[in-house]
């Protein structure tokens, strides 16, 4: 069983050799292989080197072309700052708080931004790893693209203020996820997972989310599969417990739920989706050194009998985090 | 006026509904209420509603951006030039540190601690350590907060409370809270508390001033 039947088959609830090991190494590659992120999340080429070097070394089930929530929004005209030792961030929005979504065109992922060279770096990840390991592409939800366009405080006031204008954009942001996740995989994805940070209920009540983010999730789903996605995967962070059975409804065939909630309550809420979780992920930087091994093995053992899982943190594993910690969580899950 | 007068204007705040809770308070004010009691039984009754309403399951930003934009605009009509410092309980510098530029948590903080009666020095983001333990020499600060989105700035975090013993403040606290900071511990975090949420932070602030008053 290679690493992409393995995540396939616990997708279908179906036996693994061993659990499948995912992961969100995004930017870690880059650390791991002394290259700084501002040329990692801009060069295809280095991205997809990191990725492979990275994967030979920890044998994860799974390589990410993806870096940062700020592919679309620059593509779409945002400015962005780039850092060596951290993510790029929206220095100015594509869109005033009094613009509307209508007055931005759809971007064109082989010409805008960084998006042909996250394409590249796809077409490069696949040509390497044929079917024998997941490549995945990513793509921003729609309340993060929206938040990414506006900017966070402006548009959760705009969900009170000016409801259609915020609804425009959030289906301007379907539109968008659906053309550049369906480019993500023309060029070599087998999926692309959703991150939709915006969406916890950290941040959103879980009615907003049912009411305004579900259709346009399910939208979302049905789009990326129609375009040749292997499987759909649901990406919140985050206290996500009252959301959670929504999931099924929208189409994602994978959930992550974060270290907030627990694996028999995961299970409970989605019976038959496939769960990704939940390590917590600034534990992988704690001088304290929690115990992620011991923490793999109980939910390596949560999971035993259901089926349906897949090791990895509840979020994105920090670039600054130690190898160390990776590596004996690889050890583990190699064992179970 | 007796604490019922105001149920109107707790209901604006807490529905978010920034333009009504301001014509509220502008009619209590009109009709000789003082602006401390606007304060006390109209925008701290409608924060410690929502204290006892956010749970950390029920924590979201939205809703509390909403509230906290309806107290921030009361706020600013009564008090224009800022809360006197006579009426804020006392004085907290906040700020989101070098190198992070989310600065929507922060802003949470301290529309919550404002809204409790607290005077809150904001110094924005990507704020310096050394500016941030100025800022609470100057201000005679009870605490320094710290909001953090990202992991990269962890070391900063560290480097606090040293900025501060070096200015002779060792007995201001530090506080830390955000998405990434909540997830370690005040010991490696080398902070006195991490907050889980804005209500949570705000509740062992309070505690913190009640006991150096005692």
């Amino acid at each position: 069983m290679n690493s992409l039947e393995r995540i396939l088959a616990a997708v279908r609830f179906e036996p693994t050799d061993r659990t499948p090991f995912m992961p969100q190494l995004f930017g870690h590659a880059a650390s791991m292989a002394g290259v700084g992120l501002d040329a990692y999340v801009r060069d295809g080429r280095l991205m997809a080197e990191c990725q492979l070097r990275q994967q030979e070394r920890l044998g994860n089930d799974a390589v990410f072309a993806f870096s940062d929530l700020g592919v679309e929004t620059e593509a779409l005209g945002s400015r962005l700052r780039y850092y060596e030792r951290q993510y790029p961030e929206v220095v100015a929005y594509a869109l005033a708080p009094a613009d509307a979504a209508a007055i931005l065109s759809l971007p064109d992922p082989a010409r805008d931004g960084r998006m042909p060279a996250v394409l590249r770096a796809l077409g490069l990840l696949r040509r390497a790893l044929g079917d024998s390991v997941l490549v995945a592409g990513g793509v921003a939800g729609p309340m993060t693209l929206a938040s990414q366009l506006y900017g966070a405080e402006t548009v959760l006031y705009l969900t009170a203020d000016d409801r259609p204008r915020f609804e425009a954009v959030l289906d301007f942001a379907v539109a968008v996820a659906i053309r550049y996740g369906a480019a993500q995989i023309g060029a070599g994805a087998h999926l692309v997972t959703v991150l939709e940070p915006m969406a916890s209920p950290a941040v959103v009540p879980p009615d907003f989310f049912r009411e305004l983010l579900v259709p346009r999730l399910r939208r979302l789903m049905a789009g990326l599969r129609e375009a040749g996605a292997l499987a759909t995967w649901l990406n919140i962070a985050g206290p996500t417990a009252p959301i959670l059975p929504h999931y099924a409804e929208l189409g994602a065939d994978i959930a992550t739920f974060d270290y907030y909630v627990e694996p028999a309550e995961a299970c409970g809420r989605l019976p038959r989706t496939c769960l990704a979780g939940n390590l917590k992920s600034l534990d992988f930087l704690a001088p304290s050194s929690a115990d992620l091994a011991a923490q793999a093995r109980r939910l390596i053992a949560a999971f035993a009998d259901r089926g349906g899982f897949i090791l990895t943190a509840g979020c994105e594993i920090p670039p600054e985090a130690g190898d160390s910690y990776i590596a004996a969580l690889a050890e583990v899950a190699a064992r179970g | 006026m007796s604490a019922t007068g105001f149920q109107t204007m707790v209901a604006a705040l807490l529905a978010g509904d920034h333009a009504a809770a301001l014509a509220e308070a502008r009619r209590l004010r009109a009709a000789g209420v003082s602006a401390e009691r606007i304060v006390t039984d109209g925008l701290e009754v409608a924060m410690g509603r929502l204290d006892e309403k956010c749970t950390v399951e029920q924590f979201n930003l939205l809703e509390i951006m909403l509230v906290g934009r309806a107290v921030s605009v009361v706020v600013q009509d009564i008090y224009p030039e800022g809360m006197p410092p006579a009426q804020g309980r006392a004085t907290f510098v906040i700020g989101t540190l070098e190198g992070d530029v989310h600065d929507l948590g922060k802003n949470i903080v301290k529309m919550v601690l404002i809204g409790k009666g607290y005077r809150v020095v904001d110094l924005g983001r990507d704020c310096p350590v050394e500016a941030l333990a100025e800022a609470a020499e100057r201000e005679r600060a009870a605490a320094v907060l710290v909001s953090g989105l990202i992991s990269p700035i962890v070391p900063q975090v560290r480097r606090v409370r040293a900025a501060l013993q070096a200015r002779g403040l060792a007995g201001v606290a530090v506080v830390a809270g955000g998405a990434a900071l909540k997830q370690l511990a005040a010991a490696d975090l080398n902070v006195d508390y991490v907050a889980e949420t804005a209500f949570d932070g705000a509740s062992y602030l309070e505690g913190l001033v009640t006991e150096n008053a005692v």
